[in-house]
């Protein structure tokens, strides 16, 4: 009794201080695959007591009643959980918020506080769900300062990508890309796996991609794929099942009806009625309005199936996957079939450390000719057959009637192949030493090599439009081969120090990147049996014409680098990031082919310093600057700087033609770029952002230096300009509720670039085309006469004159001026994540604005002289009597096609994603012996906001140049299973 | 001790890995040629002479399908021989509506085609100078074709570029280039300064290629592979041309005389023949081209899908005499149309489906016509020019005449009409005799084309003016 009182006076007493103690136990799993994280911290709030995780990320902890937990674990989001009940689960989210990610550049991975440089990262989670079978295409929206454009929506289709701006004008201006280390090649994407890939990092500024060099003026997007873990073995299952469609074209061409008005009654160079159609004619065709889109097009669907398993132990860690992904394009005939497998493995013996990542990739697509304007590509001729005329006749077999010559595109659609297959193979294997007696040193050693294998054939049938000019027009077998190798070995000597208030790490690198291109390919003729393939080729003879066409070549190239990349930090407050490196080029010219690089940052943790220590609105703020440069040789083939002769016969005698101009001069393009940004987050970490600007100028710019056509050559590559590129970079990221069970997530981000070209070496501009680069103009700008409109008295077309005030009705091209460009202003992405309990929903619009689209597609519909086909409705508002007022001119008059008539504007907004998805509770998987579940449905580009007379104005180059394959409309559903 | 070693293993493998070598970027071509290391010795140079042969294939001069052609199609249809058939495209179209701007694509791609082909004559004698002594008759042969076919082009150029052939004219000639040097920026020379320059480089083209190493080809055979090749009697054609547009009578007879008297008319037996390539009688030079190069003349008849792009006029197809040989070489029926059979012949005759067909560049039967015309214009001698126009038509078996004066000059005129439709001629005919084209067919508003008019030269194209500062532009653009 004595002693129960006792223990009741201390139970209040413990209770009152709440010191109750009571176990506690519970995993610590990732929420995005539901694995468990060894190594987490759990500790009591507000005391020093605490644990890790182990293996299988248990934890077992004694804490008081009522007490809160806090789980924290580097890369993760911190979490706090209130005690109730001695079982407590918890799953980490990875870190959303910039300060506390990783920057991985590929050559070295920084805690990104510390980090002085731009880089943008995307973890491979928040993306990889899209159906799409290329993955840079998958980065749209998501990342200040990464313009990405998909103009196809092909199966198995590569965007392009520009970072902060295009920095090259006739070189390359697509990113270098990275993978485990070493360099792939750029827009070939369609054999590696996404959902393979853990993050993607895009380094922006100089200080980030001076570490590439000669490589990394254009940016580096480095992409890491998914190790093993020190955790139980997790077997993943996912599947996906999607519908495509074709959105609506903003282009409307005649109903045959408007069509056959059009030929009757409208007056025209030949005269009206130019098929001879009678009453009789005209009544019954008015009324067929075959559907021309259900011919070519289908809802098309996509199926995915990935099995992954992960694990390891403080050994061994791997990471393999095999996937199935089949994707049916919506042109009738196009497919991408793709198969996947990969093993990442990591071993540490002592003081060695071994990793191998070896992925293989078979992709087989078929695919349909796209973007050209030539009259027997199906996506044109679909469009330009006449709208009265059927697909197909009552018995079934391809009409072929069309009075205007407009070939059926159905024969070539379906008759013809257009085959690929790629077996692609990614292979880095490293080594890493860390020498046992001087702490913090170590030599490491990597190499990998890119090998691609592509294999093309195309068939054509003899039945089709492409037979016509096919030697012997009795179909053709193309079969083209290229193998591409590229071998990257870096080695490097790295060493690491603490002392007091100082660190530093240095690296001193030495790099070798060989590239060889092998192709082969030959053209059979004769097609004539009943093989239609390679076997099928018949013979050549004098006259049958079907003499074989056989090409090759050979290409090497190799660079060569030597580069340092150091940093420092004092106090953990300031921090300096530095990169030399120097490369040397086989391609350029001789005494041309070494060039330095370096870049500094300088980054400053305030909400470090003491005088912030008192003060609310921060919980983190960073200033950063950098400056530095990083170059591009893309350009021209493997010897641009040499005079090249290639093959080249006459009567049956072998010669030599010239190829390829000699360049003394051909050097790097360097792109200098200086970067400030400030990175904070405030309101108790519920908004974070980052603002960035930067003014990057390019030195020794490629352009095409005109040269008299009298020489034979009307222009040379040469390094002459000099461009700029400014822009702003804003990211937000706001936290509108968070708490137990409802959190809202808004977010956003906006670039704006605008380029000025600085110097033409002494020239004012020069014109290529319909675009031309002035001094103190955007780099790429539209240059077209100015339409004026039409003349109301005699239906002429009217254009300004060069000063833009004078109206005219005679086409000068010397009249051109500068009416836009075809670089957007500004693009970006907003979206929005609602969790709620297991459900979240996220959506994603992208956008791009302030660019113009030459719509050569609508040209080639607008031509009166096209009246045999068909054409755009517009063109029923043509000029035909004095006082018409329309915005069409007479068909009499000269149709002039490069007038600012055709220039339209693309600005456009996109519902690019929207995702919902239910993750079962562990109350009802845990019963199933599962370990996670999550189903979910998505719409992808749902809808289109924008004005461009076509399917779509993801244009990139500026010219829509017909053919649109446009970028599909997807809803897919899918679920994710784990063990 | 042991992990001394370990150390130094490590520095060694690790300095191993670290590639020093500069060789690694030194890397030359081996599917191309890289000129440095080439022109080594005179029998190098073949290979690029070679290769000049093969440039006169580009589209934009004799044989190309979407709006090349400008010096075999465009030729006639900017002339008064065709109107647009059913199957037309648009191909040509400006040609016919004479609406050409200086940024038309056609236009860009003759001068830079023609200037492509000088070009390469150039390169073909970059330096062989250093051979002249000790391989005289090698370079003789090679550096004689190459100034001929140089010449030829610069001529073809004067004919579309320069608004008027007169041989003393101080107007505006073209630029002639006679050297590789992508700076220049040549301006363009008088037409006097043209035809001087022209003739210059025929005449010691001349000279070279009769003394050389070895025959170039046969003088005489008429196997359907012959006369690929410039030898002397081509450079005698080419001048024998030159010389009429020029107006020189004399040197104009003396010339097409050496041609005629060296390879007479073609039998009409033999005279279907040169249409399948299957003789080369009466052909002096010939462009060959091969399976899967493009069929000449497509824009204007395809044998593939049966295309009629461009169908004659009647005027023209009733200029033909019953019994003339030419209708049936020239003309095909398919299906009721008659159309361009010149350059399908092969095609339909001989089963060649494509028929990919050499272009018969210059014939006797055109050197004929030059000595009728320069006898015509030349005065009292009526009877000669009237004897070689009747031999021709008699060959040929058209009605022969006995015309005089005005009615002989119209007379030979019409016949360069039925004997050279669809060779090159007809605009530029129009363009030295009457200045004026009459389309009686189906032209709508496209009908006559008055001596006044800018279009009877093509403007320099655009991309010129603006690489070359010293370029005129023609009158009119």
């Amino acid at each position: 009794m004595k002693r129960s009182l006792l223990f009741t006076l201390f139970a209040v007493l413990f209770t009152s201080f709440a010191w109750a103690q009571q176990d506690v136990t519970g995993v610590v799993t990732d929420t995005r695959d539901n694995s468990p994280l060894s190594g987490v911290s759990v500790f009591v709030k507000g005391t020093r007591s605490g644990t890790t995780t182990g293996q299988d990320g248990r934890f077992r902890i004694s804490v008081p009643n009522n007490s809160i937990l806090v789980f924290s674990f580097t890369g993760f989001t911190e979490k706090e959980v209130a005690v109730s009940g001695n079982s407590l689960n918890v799953s980490l989210a990875i870190a959303q918020t910039n300060l506390q990610e990783v920057v991985i550049t590929g050559y070295t991975t920084q805690n990104k506080r510390q980090y002085t440089g731009s880089v943008a990262k995307i973890a491979g989670s928040e993306v990889n769900l899209q159906p799409i079978g290329s993955f840079e295409q998958l980065l749209q929206g998501k990342a200040p300062g990464v313009l990405i454009q998909s103009q196809s929506g092909q199966p198995g289709s590569a965007a392009s990508v520009t970072i902060r701006g295009k920095g090259s004008v006739l070189g390359g201006t697509q990113p270098l890309y990275i993978v485990d280390g070493i360099q792939i090649t750029g827009a070939d994407f369609q054999s590696i796996n996404p959902a393979d890939i853990e993050t993607y990092s895009i380094l922006k500024d100089a200080v980030a991609t001076s570490q590439y060099g000669s490589r990394g003026a254009n940016g580096v997007i480095v992409v890491t794929t998914k190790r093993g873990k020190n955790a139980k073995t997790v077997l993943n299952y996912d599947y996906q099942y999607g519908v495509q469609q074709l959105p609506e074209s903003q282009l409307v061409l005649m109903n045959s009806k408007e069509k056959l008005d059009y030929e009757l009654y409208y007056d025209r160079p030949g005269g009206a009625n130019g098929f001879g159609w009678s009453q009789a004619d005209y009544d019954s065709l008015s009324k067929v309005n075959p559907d021309w889109e259900e011919a070519m097009f289908r809802k098309a669907k996509t199926q995915q199936h990935i099995l992954s398993a992960t694990g390891g132990n403080d050994k061994t860690r791997f990471f393999i996957s095999g996937s199935i992904f089949t994707q049916e394009g919506l042109v009738k005939t196009t497919n991408l079939n793709r198969y996947t497998g990969r093993v990442n493995l990591d071993h540490t013996a002592g003081n060695f450390k071994v990793g191998i990542s070896a992925t293989i990739g078979f992709s087989k697509t078929s695919g349909t000719f796209e973007n050209d304007n030539v009259i027997t590509t199906p996506l044109n001729a679909y469009r330009w057959t006449l709208p009265y005329i059927t697909p197909y006749l009552p018995d079934g077999s391809y009409n072929l009637t069309d009075p205007g010559g407009n070939p059926n595109p159905l024969p070539d659609l379906f008759l013809n192949t257009n085959l690929n297959k790629q077996i692609k193979a990614i292979g880095v294997i490293s080594l890493e030493y860390r020498i046992p007696f001087v702490k913090g040193l170590n030599v490491r050693t990597q190499w990998g090599t890119d090998f691609t294998d592509d294999q093309n054939e195309n068939y054509t049938d003899i039945n089709t439009q492409a037979n016509q000019v096919v030697p012997g027009l009795s179909g053709a077998f193309n079969a083209g081969s290229l193998r591409r190798v590229r071998t990257t070995g870096t080695t490097s000597i790295n060493y690491e120090k603490k002392s007091g208030d100082h660190s530093f790490g240095i690296g001193l690198f030495n790099e070798l990147i060989k590239r060889s291109t092998v192709t082969n390919g030959y053209t059979g003729f004769g097609l004539i049996g009943p093989i239609k393939n390679a076997a099928g080729i018949t013979p050549g003879t004098p006259t049958n014409n079907f003499i074989p066409l056989v090409a090759g070549g050979e290409t090497e190239e190799a660079i060569i680098s030597y580069f340092a990349i150091g940093n420092y930090d004092y106090k953990n407050k300031y921090f300096v990031n530095l990169t030399a490196r120097r490369d040397g080029s086989s391609r350029l010219a001789e005494g041309k082919k070494f060039v330095n690089y370096g870049g500094l940052g300088f980054g400053w943790a305030v909400t470090s310093e003491n005088f912030m220590a008192n003060q609310k609105l921060f919980d983190n703020l960073k200033f950063k600057v950098s400056y530095g440069s990083a170059g591009n040789a893309e350009i021209g083939d493997s010897y641009e700087a040499l005079e090249q002769f290639g093959p080249s016969s006459y009567n049956g005698i072998g010669g030599l033609r010239l190829v390829n101009l000699k360049k003394d001069e051909l050097t790097w393009e360097t792109r200098s770029t200086l970067n400030a940004g400030v990175d904070f987050t405030v309101l108790k970490d519920r908004l974070s952002g980052s603002v960035e600007v930067y003014n990057s100028i390019t030195n020794g710019l490629y352009l095409n230096r005109l040269l008299s056509s009298t020489n034979g050559v009307g222009s040379i590559v040469t390094n002459m300009g000099k461009l700029r590129n400014q822009g702003v970079e804003i990211f937000l990221s706001y936290d509108l509720i968070k708490n137990k069970d409802l959190t809202v997530n808004i977010n956003g981000n906006w670039t704006g670039n605008k380029s000025e070209m600085l110097e033409l070496d002494g020239n004012d501009e020069i014109v290529n085309g319909i675009s031309i680069n002035r001094i103190g103009e955007r780099a790429n700008s539209a240059y077209l006469v100015r339409y004026a409109g039409v003349d109301p008295d005699n239906g002429d077309a009217l254009y300004y004159k060069a000063d833009g005030k004078t109206i005219t009705n005679v086409y000068d091209p010397a009249d051109a001026a500068i009416v836009g460009s075809f670089d957007p202003k500004g693009f970006g992405g907003f979206g929005a994540t609602v969790t709620y309990k297991s459900f979240e929903l996220s959506a994603l619009f992208t956008y791009q604005y302030g660019f113009d689209i030459f719509n050569q597609a609508r040209v080639d519909v607008e031509n009166p002289q096209y009246w045999f086909s068909n054409l755009n409705r517009n063109n029923l508002r043509e000029w035909q009597h004095p006082g018409d007022i329309t915005d069409i001119p007479s068909p009499f008059n000269d149709f002039q096609a490069t007038t600012t008539r055709f220039l339209e504007k693309g600005d456009f907004l996109r519902l690019r994603n929207i995702i919902v998805s239910y993750s079962l509770p562990n109350s009802i998987i845990s019963k199933w012996k599962m370990g996670s579940l999550k189903i979910f449905a998505q719409g992808q580009n749902l809808y289109t906001w924008h004005s461009f007379q076509g399917y779509d104005p993801e244009v990139f180059t500026g010219v829509l140049a017909g053919a649109h394959y446009p970028a599909l409309k997807a809803i897919t559903i899918g679920v994710s299973l784990g063990l | 001790m042991k992990s001394t070693v370990k150390y130094i293993m490590a520095l060694i493998v690790a300095g191993s890995l670290f590639s020093s070598c500069k060789k690694a970027i030194d890397l030359d071509p081996t599917h191309t040629i890289n000129g440095d290391d080439f022109f080594e010795t005179v029998d190098e140079y073949d290979f690029v002479l070679t290769g000049t042969y093969q440039r006169l294939k580009q589209n934009g001069l004799y044989g190309g399908v979407n709006g090349g052609s400008l010096f075999l199609s465009a030729v006639d249809i900017a002339a008064d021989n065709f109107y647009n058939g059913p199957d037309n495209l648009g191909n040509l179209n400006t040609a016919f509506r004479w609406n050409y701007t200086a940024d038309n694509p056609s236009v860009q791609a003759a001068w830079d085609d023609a200037y492509r082909v000088i070009q390469h004559t150039n390169l073909s004698v970059r330096g062989i100078d250093r051979f002249a002594a000790t391989d005289r008759l090698k370079v003789n042969r090679i550096e004689g074709q190459a100034r001929a076919l140089r010449a030829f082009m610069h001529f073809e150029l004067l004919r579309w570029w320069a608004a008027d052939y007169d041989r003393n004219s101080t107007a505006l000639g073209i630029a002639y280039v006679d050297k590789f040097d992508i700076e220049q920026m040549p301006a363009r020379l008088t037409v006097k300064q043209t035809y001087d320059k022209i003739e210059a480089d025929l005449k010691t083209a001349r000279a070279m290629v009769s003394n050389t190493d070895k025959p170039i080809q046969s003088a005489t055979s008429t196997a359907g592979t012959n006369r690929a090749y410039i030898d002397r009697l081509v450079c005698d054609a080419m001048l024998a041309r030159m010389y009429l547009y020029a107006n020189e009578l004399d040197s104009a007879i003396k010339y097409a005389s050496l041609v005629i008297n060296a390879r007479p008319l073609a039998s009409q037996a033999s005279f279907m023949d040169i249409w399948h390539d299957a003789s080369t009688a009466e052909v002096i030079w010939s462009i060959k081209y091969q399976a899967a190069e493009p069929a000449l003349a497509r824009e204007i008849y395809q044998t593939a899908g049966d295309l009629i792009s461009w169908e004659p006029v009647d005027d023209l197809l009733n200029l033909y005499d019953i019994g003339d040989i030419r209708f049936d070489a020239y003309w095909a029926d398919v299906n009721g149309h008659l159309v361009l059979g010149k350059y399908s012949a092969k095609a339909t005759a001989l089963g060649n489906p494509d028929g990919v067909t050499d272009f018969k560049i210059l014939r006797t039967g055109e050197m004929y016509l030059i000595r009728s015309e320069a006898y015509a214009r030349k005065t009292g001698m009526g009877a000669q020019a009237l004897a070689d126009l009747n031999a021709l038509r008699s060959v040929r078996g058209a009605v022969t005449g006995s015309e005089t004066g005005t009615a002989l000059l119209t007379a030979i005129q019409t016949e360069r009409r039925k004997e050279l439709m669809m060779e090159g001629h007809r605009f530029f005919d129009l363009k030295r005799t009457t200045r004026t084209v009459n389309r009686t067919q189906s032209c709508n508003s496209f009908c006559t084309l008055l001596p006044a008019n800018r279009a009877w030269a093509f403007p320099v194209p655009q991309t010129e003016m603006l690489a070359n500062r010293n370029m005129e532009q023609n009158p009119g653009y």
